[in-house]
C-alpha cells in the first residue's frame, strides 16, 4: 500500500466526518458532554425504543433512555433532579408543571423557535396546559380527556334509543336498565385513591358547572352554588339513594374499571377517551363495536357538556439548557417525537394508531389515515366537538399533590356517607388554602 | 536502658493488648459497616426531623428545631391516626394471643397427623406480606372475591358485599390478613413455652384435685408468661409500625379509614416528599414502640426467670 493511497484514504475519511457533522451539527457537540438522557415513564416502551432507534440512525446522536413506573415517576424523577442525576428530556404531565417549573427542574422552551413553531398547529388547551408564569415549557407528547362512554347494546337491550344528554336522564336510564335486571348498577365511576381520581372528580364538576377553584386561585369548592357540591351530591345520591352505582366505586380503580366496562357490567362509564379502542377491540372487550362515546352529560342548571382534559409533554431540563450544543440535540430530540420526524407527525400517528392516545395536533383530525384509524371505534364528530370542551385542571398548583390526597379522602369519606359533600368539599377547600398560603 | 525494657515500657503504655488490637482489627470492618448502614442513618434521620425539607421546595430548607414535632401533635389528623393504630394493634395482638394459644394448646396434644399440621402451619408465616396482600385483596374483592362467592353459596348473603370499600369493615378485615400471617409465630413461641412445663406441676396439680380448667387457670396460663411476653412484645411492635397490608389492600382507604401510623409516614415522606416532618412522625412512632415494649416488659416481665 503506497503513501499516498494512505493519505487519499485520510482525505476521504475526513471528509466524510466532515459531511456528517454538517449533516448532524449538533452530534459532534452533544456527544461530548455524554449521550443525551431521555427519562419517561415505562408506556409505549416498544414504540419509544424503535423511533429512538431511528432518531440515533439519521442524526448520529447517541440517547440512553431509561423509563419507570408512572406511579412512582414523579417521585422517581424528582429524587433524581435533587441527586443531580443526568436527565435532558423527559415526558411531564401537566399536573407536575408547576411544582417542576417553580424548583428550576425544567427549563422553559420559548427560546427555540423549532419548537414553539409547532404551536400553531397545536390545539390551544395543550399549548396552554404547557405554559406556566407566562413560559412555555415543552412540545406536545399526548393529550386526552375523560369521556362518557355507554354501552350501546345495553340501552338498546333497555328501549332506550338515544344516550342520556344530562345526569338526570343518567339516572332515570340507569333505574330502567336496572329494573329490567341488564345490570345492578349500570353506572361505572372509579373512585380509589389513585392519580387518575381527579380526573373523575373534575368531569363530574366542570359538567355541573362548577369549579375548584376562582381566578385568583383561591379555593371555590365549597361554595354552594359552584358545582363541585353538587357534583359529589349527584355521586353520594347515585350510590346511596338511587344505587346506580356501586358503593364498590372507593376502591375500584380505572384499571379495573375498564375491565367491569368491557366485561359487559356497566351501560354507562366515565372512562380516558383513548380506552375507546381497548373497548372495541375484540380481543380484550366483550363489548367490542358496542362501546360508543357522547358528549358528558350536563348537570343542574348551570350544567355543560365540558370535561377534564390532561396533556403530557416533553420537557427539557435546565443541564441541557445551559450547554448550546447539548440544548440543540435536546430540542431535535423534542421535535422527532413531538413534532415532525421525516415530515410528518410520526410519533404521534404511531401512538394513536398502536394504543389510542390522543393527540394535540390540529392538522391529524383532518389525516384521512387518521380519521379512518377512529371511525373503526369511535364517532369522530363527537370526540372532535368534545376535544373543543376539555377543560384544564384548576388545581394545577406546587402542593397539588398534597391537597390532592387530601381532596380524595374527603370525597371517599362522602361517598360512604361518613360526612355531607358541603363537609367534605368545606375540607378539601380549607386545606387548600392552607396549601396555597404556604406556598 | 536496655531496647528490650524500652519496648516493654511502650507496650505497658499503650491502652490495648496485642490481642485486643488484633480484635478491634478484625471487628473494624463489621464496626464500619454499621456505623455507616445503621448509625449514620438513624442519627442523620433525627437531624432532619428538626428541619424543613421539602424536596419540591429545594430551595426553601430552614431549620426548624422542634416545630416539625409540635405541629405533629397539635394536628388532629395525627391524633385520629394514632387512634386507629392503637385499634389495628389491640384487635390484631388479641386475636393473636387467644388463636394462637388455641393452636399452640391444639399441638400440644398428641394426634395423629399432628406433625404433618405442625408443618402445615409453617405456610402463612414463610409467605412474604405483599403475596399475602396480594392474596387477601382477591379474597376481599366486592365482585369476584372468594369471600363473597363463599358466603352467596352457602345462602349467607343474598347479593355481593362490599368488604373493604365499606368503611366500618376495613380496619378488621386489614387485621384479620395480618392475624392469619402472624399466628404460625405466636402458636410456636407458645407451643414451645408449653413444652418446658414440668409434667410434676400437672401431676401435684391432679394430686390437689385440680380439674382441667383449674390445671389450665393456675398451671398453664401463669407458666406461658414468658411466652406471652414475647408474642405480645413482638406482634405488637411489628403491628404498630406494619404497612404492607394497609398499601396493598387499601392505600389508605377508603376516604381515611385506614390512615394508620405508618400510612401517614409514608405519604409525609414519599409521596409529599416532606422528609422533615415525615423522620419527625417516624422518630415519634419509634419511641411509642419503644414505651410499650418496656410497658410489656415491665408489667409480664416479674417474675419470669
Amino acid at each position: 500500500m503506497s503513501a499516498s493511497s494512505l493519505s487519499r484514504r485520510a482525505v476521504l475519511k475526513s471528509a466524510a466526518a466532515l459531511a456528517a457533522s454538517a449533516a448532524a451539527p449538533g452530534a459532534v457537540f452533544a456527544q461530548s458532554g455524554g449521550p443525551l438522557a431521555f427519562a419517561t415513564w415505562s408506556a409505549a416502551v416498544d414504540q419509544v425504543k424503535s423511533h429512538l432507534a431511528a432518531f440515533e440512525k439519521a442524526t448520529g446522536l447517541k440517547v440512553d433512555y431509561s423509563n419507570s413506573p408512572w406511579a412512582q415517576y414523579r417521585e422517581a424523577m424528582i429524587t433524581k433532579f435533587v441527586g443531580k442525576a443526568p436527565v435532558d428530556v423527559l415526558w411531564v404531565s401537566d399536573s407536575w408543571l408547576p411544582e417542576f417549573a417553580d424548583a428550576g427542574w425544567l427549563a422553559p422552551v420559548d427560546g427555540y423557535k423549532t419548537l414553539t413553531a409547532y404551536n400553531a398547529d397545536t390545539d390551544a388547551f395543550s399549548v396552554d396546559s404547557m405554559m406556566h408564569k407566562g413560559k412555555q415549557y415543552g412540545i406536545t407528547y399526548y393529550t386526552d380527556f375523560m369521556g362518557f362512554i355507554y354501552n350501546e347494546d345495553m340501552l338498546q337491550k333497555a328501549g332506550i334509543a338515544a344516550p342520556p344528554t344530562t345526569w338526570a336522564e343518567v339516572v332515570e336510564m340507569s333505574k330502567t336498565i336496572k329494573a329490567k335486571g341488564l345490570s345492578e348498577y349500570p353506572m361505572l365511576l372509579s373512585m380509589a385513591q389513585e392519580s387518575w381520581l381527579i380526573e373523575f372528580m373534575a368531569a363530574l364538576v366542570y359538567s355541573h358547572g362548577g369549579r375548584f377553584t376562582d381566578d385568583k386561585g383561591a379555593a371555590a369548592m365549597q361554595s354552594a352554588e359552584g358545582g363541585a357540591v353538587a357534583a359529589l351530591q349527584w355521586i353520594i345520591d347515585a350510590v346511596q339513594k338511587h344505587k346506580i352505582v356501586s358503593p364498590a366505586c372507593v376502591e375500584t380503580g380505572e384499571l379495573a374499571g375498564l375491565k367491569a366496562f368491557g366485561a359487559g357490567q356497566h351501560a354507562f362509564g366515565l372512562i380516558p377517551k383513548y380506552r375507546l379502542r381497548t373497548l372495541n377491540d375484540p380481543a380484550q372487550s366483550q363489548i367490542a363495536g358496542k362501546a360508543q362515546i357522547a358528549l358528558m352529560p350536563k348537570g343542574g342548571p348551570k350544567g355543560t357538556h365540558a370535561t377534564v382534559g390532561w396533556m403530557r409533554f416533553y420537557g427539557m431540563t435546565p443541564r441541557a439548557a445551559a450547554d448550546p450544543a447539548r440544548a440543540e440535540a435536546a430540542v431535535k430530540l423534542m421535535e422527532w417525537f413531538g413534532g415532525k420526524a421525516n415530515g410528518e407527525y410520526t410519533f404521534q400517528k404511531m401512538l394513536f394508531k398502536d394504543v389510542g392516545a390522543g393527540f394535540g395536533v390540529k392538522s391529524l383530525f383532518q389525516d384521512p389515515e387518521m380519521r379512518a384509524a377512529y371511525a373503526k371505534y369511535g364517532d369522530i364528530k363527537v370526540i372532535e366537538a368534545q376535544t373543543a370542551l376539555a377543560k384544564k385542571k384548576d388545581v394545577i398548583a406546587p402542593w397539588f399533590g398534597e391537597w390532592n390526597d387530601v381532596n380524595g379522602a374527603a370525597w371517599q369519606q362522602a361517598i360512604g356517607g361518613k360526612i355531607t359533600a358541603e363537609e367534605a368539599l368545606k375540607r378539601s377547600a380549607a386545606k387548600w388554602d392552607q396549601l396555597k398560603k404556604q406556598g | 536502658m536496655t531496647q528490650a525494657a524500652v519496648l516493654a515500657r511502650r507496650r505497658e503504655r499503650l491502652p490495648f493488648s496485642h490481642d485486643e488490637r488484633r480484635a478491634w482489627l478484625f471487628l473494624a470492618p463489621v464496626a464500619t459497616t454499621l456505623l455507616v448502614v445503621a448509625v449514620f442513618p438513624i442519627v442523620y434521620s433525627l437531624y432532619i426531623s428538626f428541619w424543613s425539607i421539602k424536596l419540591t421546595r429545594p430551595h426553601r430548607q430552614p431549620f426548624v428545631g422542634l416545630d416539625n414535632y409540635a405541629q405533629l401533635l397539635a394536628d388532629p389528623e395525627f391524633w385520629h391516626a394514632v387512634g386507629r393504630t392503637t385499634s389495628f394493634t389491640v384487635m390484631a395482638v388479641t386475636a393473636i394471643c387467644v388463636i394462637g394459644l388455641a393452636v399452640a394448646l391444639l399441638l400440644n396434644e398428641t394426634f395423629p397427623g399432628r406433625k404433618a399440621l405442625q408443618a402445615l402451619l409453617l405456610v402463612p408465616w414463610a409467605i412474604p406480606y405483599v403475596a399475602n396482600g396480594l392474596m387477601w385483596k382477591w379474597i376481599y374483592d366486592s365482585s369476584y372475591g372468594a369471600l363473597n362467592g363463599l358466603l352467596f353459596q352457602l345462602d349467607f348473603i343474598d347479593k355481593y358485599m362490599v368488604w373493604l370499600g365499606d368503611a366500618n369493615k376495613t380496619l378488621p378485615l386489614i387485621a384479620n390478613a395480618f392475624v392469619w400471617k402472624e399466628v404460625p409465630l405466636a402458636a410456636l413461641l407458645l407451643l414451645v413455652t408449653l413444652k418446658s412445663i414440668p409434667a410434676d406441676l400437672y401431676a401435684a396439680a391432679r394430686v390437689d384435685g385440680a380439674g382441667a380448667l383449674q390445671r389450665f387457670l393456675h398451671v398453664t396460663l401463669p407458666a406461658l408468661r414468658p411466652g406471652f411476653m414475647l408474642v405480645i412484645i413482638y406482634e405488637t411492635m411489628t403491628a404498630i409500625r406494619h404497612f404492607d397490608l394497609f398499601f396493598i389492600l387499601t392505600e389508605g382507604g377508603p376516604g381515611d379509614a385506614s390512615h394508620v401510623l405508618s400510612w401517614r409516614i409514608y405519604v409525609e415522606t414519599f409521596r409529599n416528599l416532606s422528609f422533615g416532618t415525615g423522620a419527625a412522625m417516624s422518630y415519634i412512632l419509634a419511641i411509642v414502640t419503644f414505651a410499650l415494649a418496656y410497658g410489656v416488659i415491665r408489667a409480664l416481665g416479674r417474675n419470669v426467670r
